[in-house]
C-alpha cells in the first residue's frame, strides 16, 4: 500500500463517520421537536417580556441580603464537611492504602453519590428533613463527597510511593504515614478541588433554594410566582454577584496554593 | 550488630536475584557494597529493612538493649521497632517535598514518639532544637525553613542524612547515596558519612570503587546475586573487572525492577 492510498482511505472513513453523526443529530432534532420557526417567535416574545423586568425594584435589595447570606452559608457549611468526608472516603478508596474489598465498596459508594443529581437529592431529602437550609446542606455535602471523593482517591493513588516507603523506614505507624507522607502530597489537589467545589456549591445552592432549601433561590422563585418581575431582576443580580464573588475568592486561594505547589 | 545469612530472593518465574548473600557488619565499620546494576545491592538493602520479602535466609539486627530482630520475618510493631534503629538513606532522597526541611528531619523520629501526639500536635521544641543540630552537622542549618522541593540534589541528600542522624539509629543503610550527584557533591557526602561510621556502622551501596577505596573500611562485592569478594577496600583493576563482568545483566535488571516495584499496598509495613 502506498501513502496516497492510505490517506484517501482515512478521509473516506472520516467522511462516513461525519455523515452518520449528522444523521443522528437530525433524527434527534426531529424527535425533540426542534423548530426554527418557534425559536424566532419565542425570541420576539422574550424580547417583549424583558421589559417587565425593568426597572429593577432596588427597594427590595435590603430584603435580599438575608436570603443571599443563607445561600452562601449552605455552601460554606457543606463544602468543608464534604471535603473532610471525601478525604476519609478517598483514603479508604485508594488502591495503595486500602484492601481491595474496602476500596471497591468505597468507590461504588462515591460513584453512587456522584450519580444522583443534586435536585433529585433535595426532592428526596425534603421528604425526610422538610423544607429548609439544612436539607440543602445535606444535599450539597453528599454531592461534594461524590465529586471530591473520587478526585482525592485518584490523587492518593498517584502519590510517590518511594517517599511513603522512605518514611516507613523510620518506623512510622500507618497513621503517621498518612499524616506525614500521604497528606502533604495530596493537600494541594485537595484544596484546589474543594475551592472549585465551593464555587459549584454556591451555584447549586441558588438552584436548590428554588425547590426547597431557602435562600436567594427561593426569593427568585417567589417573585416570579407572584409576577413581581422587578424583584426577580434584583434576585438575579444578587445571585450573579454571589457566583462571581465565589469565583474570585476561590481563584485567589487556588493561585496561592498552586504557587506553593510549584516549588516541588 | 547486623548479620545477613544466606539471603535468597527468587521470583515466581524462577529467576534468582539474590543467591545466598552472607555477611556480618560490626560496630565501627563503613562497608561499601560494589556491583554492577542489577547485581542485587539495593535488593539486599531492601531485604534488610523488610521492604521486600525474601525467599530464604535471614537478617538478624541487634537493636536497643541488645534485643535481636529478625527483620526478614517480623511485621507490624516489631518491624517498626527494628526500623527506627536503622537509618536509611536513598539514592532518590525520597523526602516529603511539600514539607519544610526541618519537618523532614523531624520525621526521622516518628518511630519514637506517640502516634497520637504526632498526629494532633506534631513535634516539640526540644525535638526541633535537636533536628536543627542534626542539620548543623550536615551544614544545612540555613535551609531549615525552606520548602524541601526547592532544594538541589546535593542539598536534599544532606537533609536525608540529617534525618538519619536525627533518628539516632544503631546502624545506617545508604542505598547508592551518591549515584545521582556530581563528583564534588559525592565527595562532600562521603566526607559527611565517614565520621558517622565511627559512631554507628554504615552499609552503603556504591558505584564508585575509588570512593569506597578512599572512605570505606571494607568492601563487599556482589555479582549475579552472590558475594564474590569481602575484605580490603582497595581492589586491583583485575578484581574490579571481574566484579563488573556480570553476565545476563540486563535480564537481571529487569527482574530486579519487578522485585522492587512499589509494594501493594504500599502502606503495608511489609
Amino acid at each position: 500500500m502506498n501513502l496516497s492510498d492510505f490517506s484517501l482511505d482515512r478521509y473516506r472513513k472520516h467522511a462516513r463517520a461525519a455523515g452518520l453523526l449528522l444523521a443522528a443529530i437530525l433524527v434527534a432534532a426531529w424527535r425533540t421537536e426542534v423548530n426554527l420557526g418557534d425559536l424566532a417567535k419565542a425570541s420576539s416574545k422574550a424580547a417583549s417580556l424583558i421589559g417587565l423586568f425593568f426597572p429593577p425594584d432596588w427597594e427590595s435589595f435590603p430584603k435580599m441580603i438575608g436570603p443571599a447570606f443563607v445561600t452562601v452559608l449552605i455552601a460554606a457549611v457543606a463544602t468543608p464537611i464534604g471535603t473532610l468526608c471525601a478525604l476519609a472516603l478517598g483514603l479508604a478508596s485508594a488502591r495503595n492504602i486500602s484492601p481491595p474489598w474496602l476500596r471497591l465498596t468505597m468507590r461504588s459508594l462515591i460513584a453512587l453519590e456522584r450519580g444522583v443529581p443534586e435536585i433529585v437529592l433535595v426532592l428526596i431529602l425534603v421528604a425526610a428533613f422538610g423544607i429548609g437550609p439544612f436539607t440543602g446542606v445535606v444535599a450539597l455535602t453528599i454531592a461534594s463527597i461524590g465529586m471530591l471523593g473520587k478526585l482525592v482517591g485518584d490523587a492518593i493513588e498517584e502519590i510517590d510511593t518511594a517517599t511513603v516507603e522512605s518514611v516507613a523506614c523510620v518506623g512510622a505507624t500507618r497513621g503517621q504515614l498518612i499524616r506525614y507522607a500521604v497528606l502533604p502530597q495530596v493537600m494541594p489537589s485537595l484544596l484546589t478541588n474543594s475551592m472549585f467545589r465551593f464555587e459549584v456549591n454556591i451555584r447549586a445552592s441558588v438552584l436548590l433554594g428554588a425547590i426547597g432549601s431557602g435562600g436567594i433561590g427561593y426569593e427568585l422563585m417567589q417573585s416570579m410566582n407572584q409576577l413581581e418581575y422587578h424583584k426577580t431582576t434584583v434576585a438575579v443580580v444578587v445571585s450573579l454577584l454571589l457566583v462571581f464573588l465565589a469565583e474570585r475568592l476561590s481563584d485567589a486561594i487556588r493561585s496561592r496554593v498552586l504557587e506553593g505547589a510549584r516549588l516541588t | 550488630m547486623l548479620k545477613v545469612t544466606n539471603l535468597t530472593k527468587r521470583l515466581p518465574n524462577g529467576k534468582v536475584l539474590l543467591n545466598g548473600i552472607t555477611f556480618t557488619v560490626e560496630k565501627g565499620e563503613f562497608v561499601g557494597i560494589l556491583g554492577a546494576s542489577g547485581a542485587g545491592k539495593s535488593l539486599t538493602m531492601r531485604c534488610i529493612v523488610g521492604l521486600t520479602t525474601v525467599t530464604d535466609g535471614e537478617v538478624i539486627f541487634t537493636g536497643e538493649g541488645g534485643k535481636t530482630y529478625r527483620t526478614t520475618t517480623i511485621q507490624g510493631k516489631e518491624l517498626r521497632r527494628a526500623r527506627r534503629n536503622i537509618g536509611v538513606i536513598f539514592q532518590g532522597f525520597h523526602l516529603v517535598k511539600r514539607l519544610t526541611v526541618l519537618e523532614n528531619v523531624m520525621i526521622g523520629r516518628l518511630g519514637r514518639i506517640n502516634p497520637l501526639r504526632s498526629w494532633l500536635y506534631g513535634f516539640t521544641d526540644r525535638e526541633a532544637a535537636d533536628a536543627m543540630e542534626a542539620l548543623g552537622r550536615v551544614g544545612m542549618s540555613d535551609f531549615a525553613a525552606r520548602a524541601t522541593g526547592s532544594l538541589s540534589g546535593g542539598e536534599m541528600q544532606r537533609v536525608a542524612i540529617a534525618r538519619a542522624i536525627f533518628q539516632k539509629p544503631l546502624c545506617y543503610l545508604a542505598d547508592e547515596p551518591i549515584a545521582s550527584l556530581d563528583p564534588k557533591n559525592s565527595r562532600a557526602i562521603m566526607r559527611l558519612l565517614q565520621p558517622l561510621a565511627s559512631e554507628q556502622p554504615i552499609i552503603g551501596a556504591f558505584h564508585q570503587p575509588e570512593m569506597t577505596a578512599q572512605f570505606c573500611t571494607r568492601v563487599i562485592a556482589i555479582r549475579n546475586g552472590t558475594v564474590i569478594y569481602d575484605g580490603d577496600p582497595h581492589l586491583s583493576p583485575a578484581q574490579l573487572a571481574q566484579i563488573y563482568s556480570q553476565d545476563g545483566g540486563s535480564e537481571l535488571e529487569e527482574g530486579f525492577e519487578e522485585a522492587s516495584r512499589p509494594l501493594v499496598p504500599a502502606l503495608a509495613t511489609r
